[in-house]
């Protein structure tokens, strides 16, 4: 398992200064208008997308035969990719965090005041950050791992849209029963999202066994 | 055989327009063990289904007597080198070593250093900047620093120059000075499993056409060369395969000293694993 999360991180560590770029650019552009909360999201996100980049890399080296070789179970393997996503997640919280925390800073000496959409804390932005990244990112770990890295680029759109759809329908319903959805209910459900991050990653983690289990290479 | 490294027995593995048909045969402690066939015969797909990479629709696979779905450990005692590098080009030598570090119990840092130097391989560079001869050693150096019992060699000397296959095939042939170590190599060069495999086990069309000791094939196997009419008068029994010229028939026998004394009128020559191939392949075997 180790090996196999090792070998990601090196291999995405050669995309590091392109990845470093882009964040601090989404600094100076999203900054003054979303606030470190809003920059902590975006950096989560970004980094979490990085999860279809290394499929790709596996591919184009053919390194998943090889891999299941090792003496690593295909469940391991499985394992490996949220383990990896966690991690690159985690990687944009904190760097959202520091670079959103410094930005932010420099920002007001030069007079321009970040507009704050939220008045969440910092810690627990970076919280549901870090849950809303695994959530998108953990949906394109099955769709890559059954439709391969290449089309898995194109769906990773999809990680972003089914759990808004799941979100929306999900409001309907309670608005068709009656439930209003309050600022309290909102932030509670807000704060419950790493419990639900977790449930979700786990059935996530289950369905990628399962696809992972029927592949041949 | 006794003392099988490697047992397949009736490995069978159905795809459209292909199928691998019963296939059989074993690896013995110390030796080698070649694996011939075209392009397609069912060499690489025999290997994987072996791993465990696809998966067999029936037969029985074990590694010292053992199933390897049942014992992942086994898997420490099988080094794999494929064709073609499954390292991302980024990586470097040392990373790959830290990689498989990570991943074998019985990793040996050392011994993984002395092959890097064996092979002229810098620890640092880039794995995009090695030549192909080189990420083959990278390879080889990789599966044979975790000590191996069974090293599994899938097409890994094809296109190779001629100079660091020999190179490559000393290491392998060091490799079984250890008797409780075996080769399976799957290879389109048959020069090379003429100088290094004790056994051959020939695949053709998804089935098993034989598996003999080398020395059998070297010594025994002849081709007779001869006219229509003498071909006529040729034993169908002793008929393997045999394919007709402009001028003459090629036979393949299993008897050549026997053909000798019966044929005079027909050259035998010995057959090499290339014309045995060739004869089975493009040739007529009798019904």
């Amino acid at each position: 398992m180790k090996s196999l999360v090792l070998k990601d991180l090196y291999n995405i560590s050669h995309n590091s200064k392109s990845m470093l770029f882009i964040l601090l650019f989404f600094a100076v552009v999203f900054l003054p208008s979303s606030g470190i909360q809003g920059y902590v999201y975006t950096c989560a996100l970004l980094c979490s997308m990085m999860i279809v980049t290394t499929f790709s890399f596996d591919e184009r080296s053919n390194w998943t035969p090889y891999a299941l070789v090792m003496p690593v179970s295909r469940n391991d393997l499985v394992a490996s990719k949220y383990i990896v996503l966690f991690l690159f997640s985690s990687i944009g919280v904190l760097f959202g965090l520091i670079f959103g925390t410094i930005g932010g800073f420099i920002h007001r000496t030069m007079g321009i005041v970040p507009e704050t959409l939220s008045e969440m804390p910092l810690s627990m932005a970076a919280l549901t950050a870090l849950a809303f990244s695994t959530v998108f990112g953990s949906i394109s770990i099955p769709l890559t791992l059954k439709f391969g890295a290449e089309k898995g680029r194109i769906l990773v759109f999809a990680s972003v849209f089914i759990p808004v759809a799941i979100c929306y329908i999900a409001y309907r319903l309670l608005a068709a029963l009656g439930i209003t959805m309050t600022d309290s209910l909102l932030a509670a459900l807000l704060y419950a999202s790493p419990a639900i991050a977790l449930i979700w990653n786990y059935l996530m983690f289950k369905i990628s066994c399962s696809i992972f289990s029927k592949k041949e290479f | 055989m006794t003392d099988a490294i490697l047992q397949i027995e009736n490995l069978t593995k159905q795809y459209s327009g292909f199928l691998l048909d019963h296939v059989s045969f074993s690896i013995p402690k110390g030796s080698i063990m070649g694996l011939i066939g075209e392009n397609g015969a069912g060499k690489s797909t025999t290997i994987k289904a072996a791993l465990g990479l696809i998966k067999k629709e029936d037969g029985k696979v074990s590694f010292w007597g053992q199933e390897l779905s049942m014992n992942e450990n086994l898997r420490e005692d099988i080094g794999v080198v494929f064709d073609g590098i499954n390292f991302y080009e980024t990586l470097t030598p040392a990373k790959v070593g830290s990689i498989s570090n990570a991943a074998y119990k019985q990793w040996n840092s050392s011994l993984y250093s002395d092959y890097l130097r064996r092979f002229k391989l810098p620890a640092d560079k880039e794995i995009k900047e090695f030549s192909k001869g080189m990420k083959t050693k990278l390879c080889i150096a990789a599966a044979l620093s975790h000590n191996p019992k069974l090293l599994i060699l899938d097409e890994a000397t094809s296109g190779l120059d001629p100079v660091i296959r020999d190179d490559i095939l000393d290491v392998f042939l060091e490799f079984v000075q250890d008797e409780n170590h075996s080769i399976l190599m799957s290879s389109h060069i048959s020069s090379d499993l003429e100088k290094i495999a004790d056994y051959i086990t020939f695949i053709h069309q998804g089935k098993v056409l034989f598996c003999k000791s080398k020395d059998e094939l070297r010594y025994r196997y002849g081709i007779i060369r001869c006219k229509t009419e003498v071909f006529h008068s040729i034993d169908p029994s002793e008929i393997l395969a045999c394919r007709k010229d402009d001028y003459q028939w090629n036979v393949l026998t299993a008897d050549k000293e026997s053909a000798r004394r019966k044929y005079k009128n027909a050259v035998i020559d010995d057959a090499s694993i290339d014309d045995i191939l060739l004869l089975y392949v493009k040739g007529e075997q009798p019904k």
